[in-house]
């Protein structure tokens, strides 16, 4: 039998997503997390239209899936060993930082989710094959950290600094040249231009 | 007609005034440029610039956002041609005979009649928009919330059996998004829906957050993993005048793919990529000179090019006259709408004269632009092309990240985007094609109002689906649709034109 890995995947993770919609849904021998009324089919509540998409969606996923063990053969990218362990790893210093940020009374806004993300992402990036996914998120993570306390410039400036990094044929030359002219370039249409409310300098220490 | 003509009057009193000819012109020039640029396409950049949108009238952001959408089909064939690089999807089969055409020192020529032909497709296009508009929405305005849901079931079925790849993933994406849609407070109750108490999630998922964490951020992350994407021009571009025997031999080609094009357009989950890959087959099959093909065929270049424009025009169409989105782009042309307050719908030609009718002249005098644009201009945008990738992806990542920011001066949205980006990798890697999901996303709510009107008005009781003549005939239609594509020859055939 040739498998299709991609089908398998794709199916396990409709299934999966499908199947934690009905679980928060609710109504099914009174588990669920948000327990929405079903109603009837004349009055369908807010639960009735959940129901019948997730229920859908389970099916075609258990389709997929199913299809899927004949369907193939369709691999996966190889993994190595070293993909492996910094998958593994940034999943657990993001949940290790998000856990501290919360003990240390980070947990009402988003610099816990911000600086989460941020650490894990990092981590991820160890592996040259991550690298691309992991500091090109992560770029975006700093970006949503810095922009309110420390304002647009520095924020541009981080974003930039961390995705270039992605791409080998960066040179720190090309890097300054590119970070200052979109700093100007940014200032110039979002701030004069259309004079969208955000803080250009550092707030906190004013 | 005279009504038409009075419309039409009007509608050019609209867009000829100065603020909406420039947005006209700075829409035209941006699609132009990302879709030279390869790597950036009209659905990242539309919702890259929708919260820039909020500030304008209505009809002003639409006439640009559209602008982008057609441009973008214009500037695609550029580098098609020059590059043997797709820079839009919807220009992959302008590659085949375009690039051979420049390798024969014809790259000028090949230039010119795409941006002819285009711009040839795009006018009769627009003057069946125009045409068809008002009498399509005095159809749609007699459909029921239980026609209403069949056609958007229509919709989303269709949409799936033309998206690329599996067709069964394809449904299963589209019902990913409604699921997606559900998220926020319930219309008719009030109840939170899948929000976890997150009081920013009460509105829902983030349109925008979804297409650019999927399309932008995603994209950016595939093409840096695959550095030899990237290529670098060589050759000249030489004269643009097409000679007399080129000239003749394209005409039939260009009539072919508007018409093709036209249709396509319409079709729910079609648009401009479809249009091409369809005028592509046609003519390697009807064209007289079909064993030129694979050497530099003219006709390759003439027929694709005009059919995605003539599509990119056309597929305004259920959008203006039924508020139904058929692609991606259009279903960010939605979200700009309701972000403006205007509900999409039949009743959208009435309430919205000057959006209808301004939005339609703004396209031709758009085409009309962007013939300018590319002709003459065709060296800046050559220029445009040696711009080094490791330039522009950080700067579409900033554009990205203030962008969604703006759209409610919230952070929250920025991590939204990021979730979407790794999201939107992993369906690439699974190869989940991630348009139907979009769509599904955008059509959801909507479907799950109409469901619940109906059977509230039909007393619980489904049969009112196959009653009501329309919806009958539209269920049977999307029954067809799928039963025709469970037999393998047309599916094969569906594959074959798909396939680069």
């Amino acid at each position: 039998m040739k498998i299709s890995a991609k089908d398998l995947w794709a199916g396990g993770l409709l299934v999966f997503l499908a199947v934690l919609g009905l679980y928060i849904n609710g109504g099914f021998l009174g588990l669920g997390l948000e327990q929405h009324t079903l109603g009837t089919a004349r009055r369908m509540g807010p639960g009735y239209m959940p129901m019948l998409v997730f229920w859908i969606q389970f099916g075609l996923g258990a389709i997929v899936f199913l299809v899927g063990l004949t369907g193939g053969p369709d691999p996966l990218e190889r993994w190595t060993k070293l993909d492996l362990t910094t998958l593994a790893a940034s999943v657990i210093v993001g949940v290790v930082i998000w856990r501290v940020m919360e003990a240390a009374g980070y947990n009402n806004n988003y610099i816990q989710v911000g600086g989460a993300c941020l650490v894990a992402l990092l981590v991820l990036a160890i592996s040259p094959a991550w690298r691309p996914l992991g500091l090109t998120l992560a770029s975006f993570a700093v970006f949503g950290l810095a922009l309110e306390p420390l304002g647009l410039i520095l924020a541009i400036v981080f974003l930039c600094i961390l995705s270039a990094l992605a791409d080998r044929e960066h040179n720190p030359i090309s890097i300054a040249g590119m970070t200052v002219f979109l700093c100007v370039l940014c200032w110039f249409v979002f701030i004069k231009e259309l004079d969208i409310r955000v803080p250009l300098w550092p707030t906190i220490f004013g | 007609m005279e009504l038409l003509l009075a419309n039409l009057a009007h509608g050019f009193g609209v867009a000829l005034t100065l603020d909406n000819l420039l947005f006209a012109l700075l829409g035209a020039l941006i699609g132009t440029a990302i879709g030279v640029l390869p790597g950036i396409g009209p659905v990242a950049t539309i919702s890259l610039l929708l919260p820039i949108t909020f500030g304008q009238p209505a009809t002003t952001a639409i006439i640009m956002l559209a602008g982008i959408y057609y441009g973008a089909q214009y500037g695609g064939s550029t580098t098609a041609i020059l590059l043997n690089l797709p820079g839009e999807v919807s220009s992959v089969v302008t590659t085949l005979e375009g690039y051979k055409m420049a390798r024969n020192g014809r790259a000028g020529a090949a230039l010119t009649i795409a941006a002819v032909g285009s711009f040839f497709a795009g006018s009769v296009a627009t003057v069946l928009v125009a045409a068809s508009g008002p009498a399509l929405t005095q159809v749609a305005l007699s459909f029921g919330p239980a026609d209403y849901f069949s056609l958007m079931l229509l919709g989303l079925i269709i949409s799936a059996v033309l998206a690329q790849g599996s067709i069964l993933k394809s449904i299963a994406m589209v019902v990913l998004g409604v699921a997606l849609g559900l998220v926020g407070t319930d219309v008719q109750t009030g109840q939170q829906r899948f929000t976890f108490g997150v009081p920013e999630l009460s509105d829902g998922l983030g349109f925008v957050s979804i297409a650019m964490g999927i399309f932008g951020i995603g994209e950016i992350i595939l093409n840096l993993e695959r550095p030899e994407a990237r290529s670098v021009m060589s050759g000249k571009v030489g004269s643009l005048m097409l000679t007399g025997a080129e000239f003749r031999r394209s005409i039939p080609s260009v009539l072919r793919g508007t018409v093709v094009g036209s249709v396509l357009g319409i079709l729910p989950g079609g648009g401009a990529s479809l249009a091409a890959f369809g005028s592509y087959m046609m003519e390697r099959k009807l064209s007289k000179y079909r064993h030129e093909f694979g050497n530099g065929a003219i006709e390759g270049v003439a027929g694709p090019e005009s059919a995605n424009n003539a599509a990119a025009q056309t597929s305004f169409i259920p959008l203006l006259t039924l508020g139904i989105p058929a692609n991606a782009v259009m279903a960010l042309m939605v979200g700009a709408l309701i972000i403006q307050g205007i509900q999409p719908g039949p009743r959208m030609v009435e309430a919205q004269p000057d959006l209808f009718w301004g939005l339609i002249c703004s396209m031709w005098i758009g085409n009309l632009m962007l013939l300018v644009i590319n002709l003459p201009l065709i060296g800046m945008w050559v220029k445009l092309l040696q711009v080094p990738y490791k330039y522009l992806y950080p700067s579409i990542l900033v554009f990205c990240a203030i962008g969604v920011y703006s759209l409610n001066n919230s952070v929250f949205d920025v991590y939204q985007t990021l979730f979407f980006g790794i999201l939107g990798y992993i369906f690439s890697k699974l190869r989940m094609e991630a348009a139907p999901l979009l769509i599904g996303f955008v059509l959801g709510p909507m479907m799950e109002e109409h469901l619940r009107r109906a059977m509230l008005l039909s007393r619980g009781d489904p049969i009112v689906f196959v009653e009501r003549p329309i919806s009958a005939t539209l269920l049977a239609l999307g029954a067809i649709v799928l039963a025709a594509m469970l037999l393998p020859g047309l599916r094969a055939g569906k594959d074959k034109a798909l396939a680069e």
